[in-house]
C-alpha cells in the first residue's frame, strides 16, 4: 500500500480513535542497516542489537534508545551465527555456531576457542550469560542444562554442574534470571531454573493448559508461545492457548507456580510488550495492542483495543499518524513500513524490530490517551502513580487531573479517594526515598561499560529506574494475597537470605506496595556489587504536599467561585490523609486555609480548627491569625495563645505592648526573661497611658531588669518627663 | 386545681415581659403584659409588679441611658432586670431564702432570662417581629405561654422551683461546654463536617456536633451555637431523650428522676392559664393558639428508624406518617432553617437547611436526609467509634483536689463534675458564690468604662470560714475560678495549685508569674 492511497483511507481508519493512541512509537526508529548483514539478533541481558556480517559483529545499544547511537565493531572468524551474546562484563563474544559448537572471543585480545558437545546425541539448544556466582555461561541442551565458567587463561570452559532433563525447547529472559524447559510430548511441562546472582533455585515442574478441540487431537506447545514477563518485580509466564483462544497466565513462586486467570485473544499471533510495568498484548493479526496493569488481580483491560501509531513522522511526508495497517513510503529508503506485519518482531521487553527494514522501534504509552479515557479518577490516578518512566510528565498529569477532579466540584468522598491515593503514593515513595536518591541500576550499560555517557542522558525516556533483583514470591501457597503476606513476613525475619534474586531487564523498584517496596530494598542492596548505581532526576511521579499546596490548592483556590467550603472540605480531606500517612505538611497550606475561611468570615470552624490543631501551630500560622484578627477579635486571641504556647516569647511580648497591655507584657517578659525588646516600647506605651504611677513602675522594672539603664538617655528622658508629670500633678 | 399547683410552684418567683412601647394610655396598661408568671395572679397585682419595674427602669434611664438597672434589691426580694430586645423587657422576682441573703446569684438568673430569650428567638424569631406581624399581643402571648412554662418545669424539683442558686456557682449558663479531641478525631469530626454539608446540597448548611453532651463542632456563629447546643443538651441528646428529663446538662443527672409528676401539673396548669389567654384573646386571634407549637414539650422528641430524630411537636405531614421538620431562626441573619437531628449511639449531629433552598418541603427534606445519610453514615461510624475510644466518662474532666470552673470569653466553658461539687462545703459555696458576684460586678465595671481594652487581669484568694481558698482569676477574656478545700494555710500553696492547675490544663494562660 502506498502512501497516497492510504491517506485517503486514513480519515476512515482513524475515526474512532481520532488519531490517538494508548501506545506509540516514536519516529525516526534505530537503523541496523549496513551491508553484508547476516541478520539481525537482540542480547537481551546487555540490551544490545547485534547484526553479523562475515568477520565483524556490529552492536548498537538500545539503552538508552536512540536513533542515532553509533555502531560498535568487533571481529570475529568467519562462520555460522545461530545466536550470538556479548558476556555480562562485555570482555567478551559466545557465537552459538551450530548445534554443537559455541565459540567465544575476548574483544580486547582477540583470543578465541571453541566449546564443543561432548557427546553426538546431544545438541545445543541455545546458551545464555550468567551472573549466578558459581558459573559464567548456562548451555542449554536437549539432555538438560551445562552450568560452565570460562576462562580464557586456559582457553576452555569447565563444567561445574549438570541438570539432567530432556529439553524439547526452552525460554529465557535475563530480566527475569528465569529458563524454562519445555519436555514432554506436547512440550507442555515445564521446568523452571533461576539463576541469579543470589544462587540457583529450581522451581517445581508444572502443566501448562491446553484445551483440546477433540479427544485425539494433542495441540503442541511452541516456543513462540510462551512469554516470560517482569512486571512490578513479579515474574509471570503467558502461555497461548490456540485451541481456548486464551491466553494463560501464570506467577512464579519460589517453591509453586500459580495460574492467575486468563486474557482473551482476538489473534492467533500474539506477543507481547512490558513498558514501564503496563503489559500490552498485541493482537497482531487484529492490528491492535490492548494493555492490562496486573498490579492487583484484575484482568480488566485498561483501554480499549487500539493499534500502535507512529509518531513524529516528518510533515513532508505525511500530516497526521500513520495508522496500523497503513503503510508509509519513505523517500529515504525504497521500502514499506508495515505495522503488525510479518516482519514485525517484538523484542523483551518493548522493542519492535522490523526486519525488513533493519529498522528497531520502541514503543511508548501515551498516559494522556490512557487516563482521559478512564472515568474512574482515583483508580487512574493509582495507575499513574504506578508510571515510573516518564515520571515528571507523570506528575504534572496527576496534578492537572486532580486540580480538574476538584474544580468540577465532584463529591467530596470521590476526591478524598482521590487524594489519599496522592498521599499513599507520596507516603510509600518517601518511605523508599525513591524520589530523593533512589538508585537507578542500568544492567546493560554497567556490563557493556559504557557509563560516561549515562550522566548525560536526558531524564524523560530514559530515566529507567532501578533494576533491581527480582523475585519470585517464595511462599507454598496457593492464593496470591497469602503468599504475599507470609513473603513479607519472611522478608523481614530473614532479610535477603529467601530472595530467589531474577534480574529484570526493565523492571524497577516498585514502590506503591509495602511488599514490592520491601523486595526493592533488598534488591537494592543484592545488585550492588554488579550493577552501577546512578542518581537520577526523578523517578517517581509521587507528589509531595508542597506540589498539592502550589499546584493543587493555590491555583484551584484562584479559580473557584463563591464560597471556599468546597476546597476547605477537600484540604480537610487532605490533612486526614497526610495525617494518617504521618506526613508533615508545611504551614503554607494552613495559612492559605485560613485566608479562605476569613475571606467568608467562617470564624465558627476557623477556632476549631486552630483549637484542636488540625492546623497546627506555627509562627507562621500564628501571624496569619493575627492579620484576619483585625476582623475578628475571638481569632487574634487565638493567635495570641498560639504565640504563647509556641513560647515565641518575643513575638508575645511585642504584641501586648502593641495591645497597651504593658503591665502584662512586663509580667511576661521577667519570668521568661525576654531581654530583646526595647523598653523605650514600653515606656511609650505607660506613657501613653498617662498614668504616671504606671510609668514610673516601669522605669522602675527596667532599671532593675536591665543593668546600666539608669545610664541610658532614654532612662534620663523618661524620667525627666515622668518628673514633669508629677510636679505637674502638684500644681 | 391546676392553679393550685402552680401557686406552690411559683412561690417566691415571678416572672413577666413587658413592652414598653404598648400601653402607655391609661386604662391599657394590660396591653404592655406578655407574659406574667404565676398567670392566676390578679392583674392588679400583676401590674403592681410591672409598673414598679417600669418605674425602675425610667428612672434609672435618666443616669444611664444605654444600660437600665439590672438588679434591684429589696429587703425580701431581689429584682433581676433583663433588656431582652429594645423596650422589651424581662424581670424576675425572686424572693431571698432566709438562710442565705446574699447569695442570690443575680447574674445566674439574668443567663436564666437570657437563655429563655435566645430560646424563644430560636424557635419563633424575635418578639418584636412577631409583636409587628400580629399588633394585638394575642400571638406573641399565645407562644410565650407555653414556652416559658415548658422551660421552667426544667428548674422543677418536686414542687418547688429551684432557681440557680450558690449550689451552682460553679457552672455556667449560657456557655457551651465542649469535647477535647486529639489532633486526629477532630480532623475526622471536620471530614465528617465537610461531608455533611457537601451533601445537603447547598453551600449555606451549618452543623453541629455533638457528643453526650458535649459540644464537638459548629459552624454556626457563637450566638446561635450557644442556643442550639442548650437546646439539643435540653432535648435532644441521648442522655435528653432516654431520660426525658429536665437538668440542662448531663452535670445534673441526680435531679432527673424526681421530676414527672411536678411536670404533669404544671403542663396541666399551662393549659388551664391557656385558657385564661385564650378566652382574653379570641376576639383577636381563634386560629393562632391551634397552631401554637411547643419546641420545650417535654418528651416528644424520638430516635426513628433511620436514625434521624423526630418529633411530634410541630405536627405530621399531611397525607404521609413523617412529623414536620422544625424550623429555626437564626439570630444573625434571621435565616429560617430546618432543623434536622440524626443520632448515632453518643454522636447527635444537627444539621440546618436553609428553608429557602428546599423546594417542596418535606419531601426534599426527607432526599437531604437520605443523601446525607447515604454519604456521611460511614464517617459518623468513624467520628462516633474514635471519639468514644477518647471518651473519659462523665468525670473526664475532673482533677483531683480541684473544684473549678474555667469560662473562656463567656462562651465556652468547663467545670469540674456536679458530683464532685456537691461534695464541697456550704461555707466554700457561698464564699465562692459572693467572690463571682464581686467579680462579675468588677467586670461590669471596666466594660462599662472607657477602656477599650477590658480583658484586664484580675487576681482574687480569698480565705473562707471554713479555711478553704477560694481563687478567682482572670485573663485576657478567660476566668478561672477554684475552691480548694482541705488545703493548707499558706497563700501560697493556693497560688502554687493554681500555677500548677494553669499550666497543666489551660496551657498556662492564668500563669501570671
Amino acid at each position: 500500500m502506498s502512501a497516497n492511497a492510504s491517506s485517503s483511507q486514513l480519515t476512515v481508519g482513524l475515526s474512532g480513535s481520532g488519531g490517538l493512541s494508548h501506545a506509540y512509537v516514536q519516529y525516526p526508529p534505530l537503523k541496523c542497516n549496513l551491508p553484508g548483514s547476516r541478520g539481525l539478533y537482540y542480547d537481551d541481558a546487555n540490551k544490545l542489537l547485534l547484526s553479523p556480517t562475515s568477520d565483524q559483529v556490529f552492536s548498537w545499544k538500545t539503552v538508552p534508545f536512540s536513533p542515532h547511537v553509533a555502531a560498535t565493531a568487533d571481529y570475529i572468524n568467519e562462520g555460522p551465527v545461530l545466536s550470538i551474546r556479548y558476556s555480562l562484563d562485555a570482555k567478551s563474544i559466545a557465537v552459538h555456531r551450530s548445534n554443537q559448537e559455541i565459540q567465544f572471543f575476548q574483544r580486547e585480545t582477540r583470543e578465541t576457542f571453541t566449546h564443543m558437545c561432548k557427546s553426538e546425541s546431544e545438541s545445543i539448544l541455545g546458551f545464555f550469560w550468567t551472573d549466578c556466582p558459581v558459573c559464567d555461561l548456562v548451555v542449554v541442551k536437549t539432555s538438560g542444562l551445562d552450568l560452565l565458567t570460562v576462562s580464557f587463561t586456559s582457553k576452555s570452559v569447565n563444567l561445574v554442574e549438570t541438570k539432567k532433563l530432556s529439553v524439547n525447547w526452552y525460554v529465557y529472559t535475563h530480566g527475569s534470571r528465569l529458563v524454562l524447559l519445555a519436555s514432554g510430548m506436547q512440550c507442555k511441562t515445564l521446568t523452571g531454573f533461576q539463576l541469579s546472582s543470589v544462587g540457583i533455585v529450581r522451581l517445581p515442574r508444572f502443566e501448562m493448559v491446553m484445551a483440546k478441540s477433540d479427544a485425539n487431537s494433542k495441540p503442541v506447545l511452541a516456543a513462540e508461545d510462551v512469554f516470560i514477563i517482569t512486571v512490578y518485580g513479579r515474574i509471570y509466564c503467558l502461555q497461548i492457548d490456540r485451541v481456548a483462544m486464551q491466553l494463560h497466565s501464570y506467577r512464579f513462586y519460589r517453591d509453586a507456580v500459580v495460574q492467575q486467570g486468563s486474557l482473551p485473544m482476538f489473534s492467533s499471533k500474539i506477543s507481547v510488550s512490558v513498558v514501564d510495568n503496563v503489559l500490552l498484548v498485541h493482537q497482531v493479526d487484529a492490528r491492535v495492542s490492548i494493555l492490562y496493569d496486573i498490579f492487583e488481580d484484575s484482568r480488566a483491560p485498561i483501554s480499549a483495543p487500539l493499534p500502535l501509531l507512529l509518531r513524529g513522522l516528518p510533515q513532508s511526508h505525511t500530516g497526521r499518524p500513520v495508522n496500523a495497517g497503513e503503510s508509509l513510503d519513505r523517500n529515504s529508503s525504497n521500502h514499506e513500513l508495515m505495522f503488525y506485519g510479518d516482519d514485525w518482531t517484538f523484542l523483551v521487553p518493548d522493542l519492535i524490530c522490523d526486519v525488513a527494514s533493519k529498522s528497531v522501534w520502541k514503543i511508548h504509552l501515551d498516559l494522556e490517551v490512557i487516563s482521559s479515557s478512564s472515568s474512574e479518577v482515583p483508580s487512574n490516578l493509582e495507575f499513574l502513580q504506578r508510571r515510573k518512566l516518564e515520571a515528571s510528565k507523570t506528575k504534572q498529569l496527576c496534578l492537572a487531573i486532580t486540580r480538574a477532579f476538584i474544580l468540577e466540584r465532584r463529591p467530596v468522598t470521590m476526591v478524598s479517594k482521590a487524594i489519599d491515593v496522592l498521599v499513599s503514593s507520596y507516603s510509600h515513595s518517601v518511605k523508599t526515598c525513591s524520589n530523593l536518591k533512589e538508585t537507578k541500576v542500568d544492567e546493560a550499560s554497567a556490563s557493556v561499560g559504557t557509563n560516561a555517557s549515562n550522566s548525560s542522558r536526558s531524564a524523560k525516556d530514559e530515566s529507567r529506574v532501578g533494576v533491581g533483583d527480582k523475585s519470585f514470591n517464595l511462599s507454598a501457597s496457593d492464593s496470591d494475597d497469602q503468599s504475599r503476606e507470609i513473603d513479607s513476613r519472611d522478608l523481614q525475619k530473614s532479610g535477603k537470605e529467601n530472595l530467589l534474586g531474577a534480574e529484570s531487564s526493565r523492571g524497577e523498584v516498585q514502590s506503591s506496595s509495602l511488599y514490592t517496596q520491601q523486595l526493592g530494598l533488598g534488591n537494592n542492596q543484592l545488585n550492588a556489587n554488579n550493577s552501577e548505581r546512578q542518581d537520577s532526576q526523578l523517578t517517581s511521579p509521587a507528589i509531595s504536599p508542597d506540589e498539592m499546596y502550589s499546584c493543587v490548592f493555590v491555583p484551584v483556590g484562584e479559580k473557584i467561585v463563591g464560597d471556599p467550603s468546597y476546597l476547605v472540605a477537600i484540604i480537610v480531606e487532605f490533612l486526614r490523609s497526610t495525617n494518617s500517612e504521618k506526613i508533615k505538611v508545611r504551614p503554607n497550606i494552613y495559612v492559605f486555609t485560613i485566608q479562605l475561611l476569613v475571606r467568608y468570615e467562617r470564624f465558627a470552624e476557623l477556632s476549631l480548627l486552630i483549637i484542636n490543631k488540625v492546623l497546627e501551630p506555627s509562627k507562621e500560622v500564628a501571624m496569619q491569625l493575627l492579620e484576619s484578627g483585625h476582623q475578628n477579635p475571638q481569632t487574634r486571641k487565638l493567635a495570641f495563645d498560639m504565640l504563647r504556647q509556641l513560647s515565641l516569647h518575643h513575638d508575645y511580648v511585642t504584641l501586648l505592648v502593641q495591645d497597651g497591655c504593658y503591665l502584662e507584657a512586663l509580667r511576661y517578659a521577667r519570668k521568661h526573661k525576654v531581654t530583646s525588646v526595647r523598653p523605650s516600647l514600653f515606656l511609650e506605651a505607660a506613657l501613653a497611658s498617662k498614668d504616671s504611677q504606671h510609668l514610673a513602675a516601669v522605669l522602675r522594672f527596667f532599671s532593675d531588669f536591665i543593668a546600666g539603664f539608669r545610664n541610658t538617655p532614654e532612662y534620663q528622658d523618661y524620667f525627666r518627663i515622668l518628673n514633669e508629670m508629677n510636679t505637674g500633678l502638684a500644681v | 386545681m391546676g392553679m393550685a399547683s402552680v401557686n406552690t410552684a411559683s412561690e417566691g418567683m415571678q416572672l413577666c415581659i413587658f413592652d414598653l412601647r404598648r400601653g402607655q394610655q391609661e386604662g391599657q396598661e394590660l396591653d404592655k403584659i406578655l407574659f406574667f408568671f404565676p398567670a392566676d395572679l390578679p392583674f392588679a397585682t400583676q401590674l403592681s409588679v410591672i409598673g414598679l419595674s417600669e418605674g425602675l427602669i425610667t428612672f434609672t434611664r435618666i443616669f444611664s441611658p444605654d444600660a437600665a438597672c439590672e438588679v434591684i434589691e429589696a429587703e425580701r426580694h431581689s429584682h433581676v432586670f433583663f433588656e431582652a430586645e429594645s423596650d422589651i423587657w424581662m424581670v424576675m422576682v425572686v424572693e431571698k431564702s432566709k438562710e442565705s441573703k446574699a447569695a442570690c446569684q443575680v447574674d445566674a438568673l439574668r443567663k436564666v432570662l437570657k437563655e429563655v430569650h435566645s430560646l424563644f428567638v430560636l424557635f419563633h424569631g424575635t418578639m418584636r417581629s412577631m409583636l409587628e406581624k400580629e399588633t394585638s399581643g394575642g400571638l406573641i402571648r399565645s407562644h410565650l405561654y407555653p414556652f416559658i412554662t415548658d422551660y421552667l418545669s426544667d428548674f422543677l424539683i418536686g414542687k418547688k422551683l429551684q432557681l440557680p442558686s450558690f449550689h451552682d456557682c460553679l457552672m455556667e449558663r449560657g456557655t457551651v461546654q465542649m469535647l477535647t479531641v486529639g489532633r486526629e478525631a477532630a480532623i475526622e469530626v471536620q471530614s465528617l463536617v465537610k461531608v455533611l454539608e457537601c451533601s445537603a446540597g447547598t453551600t449555606s448548611c451549618y452543623s453541629l456536633v455533638l457528643f453526650q453532651d458535649l459540644l464537638v463542632s459548629t459552624t454556626l456563629s457563637p450566638d446561635d451555637t450557644i442556643s442550639l447546643f442548650t437546646y439539643a443538651v435540653l432535648r435532644l441528646t441521648p442522655h435528653a431523650l432516654s431520660s426525658g428529663a429536665t437538668s440542662w446538662s448531663y452535670l445534673q443527672r441526680t435531679n432527673a428522676g424526681s421530676q414527672v409528676p411536678a411536670l404533669s401539673t404544671i403542663t396541666n396548669s399551662g393549659s388551664v392559664s391557656d385558657n385564661i389567654y385564650r378566652s382574653r384573646d379570641t376576639s383577636l386571634d381563634q386560629d393562632n393558639n391551634c397552631q401554637v407549637k411547643r419546641p420545650l414539650h417535654h418528651n416528644r422528641w424520638f430516635r426513628g428508624n433511620d436514625g434521624f430524630l423526630a418529633s411530634d411537636i410541630w405536627g405530621a405531614d399531611n397525607g404521609s406518617q413523617t412529623s414536620v421538620t422544625p424550623i429555626v431562626y437564626l439570630q444573625l441573619t434571621e435565616e429560617r432553617m430546618y432543623l434536622c437531628a440524626y443520632q448515632y449511639k453518643s454522636l447527635t449531629i444537627i444539621l440546618l437547611v436553609p428553608v429557602s433552598s428546599i423546594l417542596n418541603g418535606e419531601q426534599g427534606l426527607s432526599l437531604v436526609k437520605q443523601q446525607v445519610f447515604e454519604n456521611a453514615s460511614l464517617k459518623m461510624l468513624r467520628v462516633e467509634e474514635k471519639l468514644s475510644k477518647g471518651w473519659g466518662g462523665e468525670n473526664a474532666y475532673h482533677v483531683s483536689g480541684y473544684r473549678y470552673l474555667l469560662v473562656d470569653d463567656e462562651r465556652v466553658s468547663r467545670a469540674s463534675p456536679p458530683a464532685k461539687v456537691m461534695t464541697l462545703a456550704k461555707d466554700s459555696l457561698l464564699a465562692m458564690s459572693k467572690l463571682r458576684e464581686e467579680v462579675n460586678l468588677e467586670k461590669r465595671a471596666k466594660c462599662s468604662s472607657s477602656e477599650v481594652n477590658c480583658d484586664k487581669e484580675l487576681e482574687i484568694c480569698v480565705r473562707a470560714k471554713n479555711g478553704a481558698w477560694v481563687i478567682a482569676r482572670t485573663s485576657r477574656g478567660k476566668e478561672l475560678y477554684m475552691v480548694l478545700e482541705k488545703a493548707s494555710e499558706m497563700l501560697l500553696y493556693a497560688s502554687d495549685a493554681v500555677e500548677k492547675f494553669s499550666n497543666r490544663y489551660c496551657s498556662g494562660v492564668f500563669s501570671l508569674d
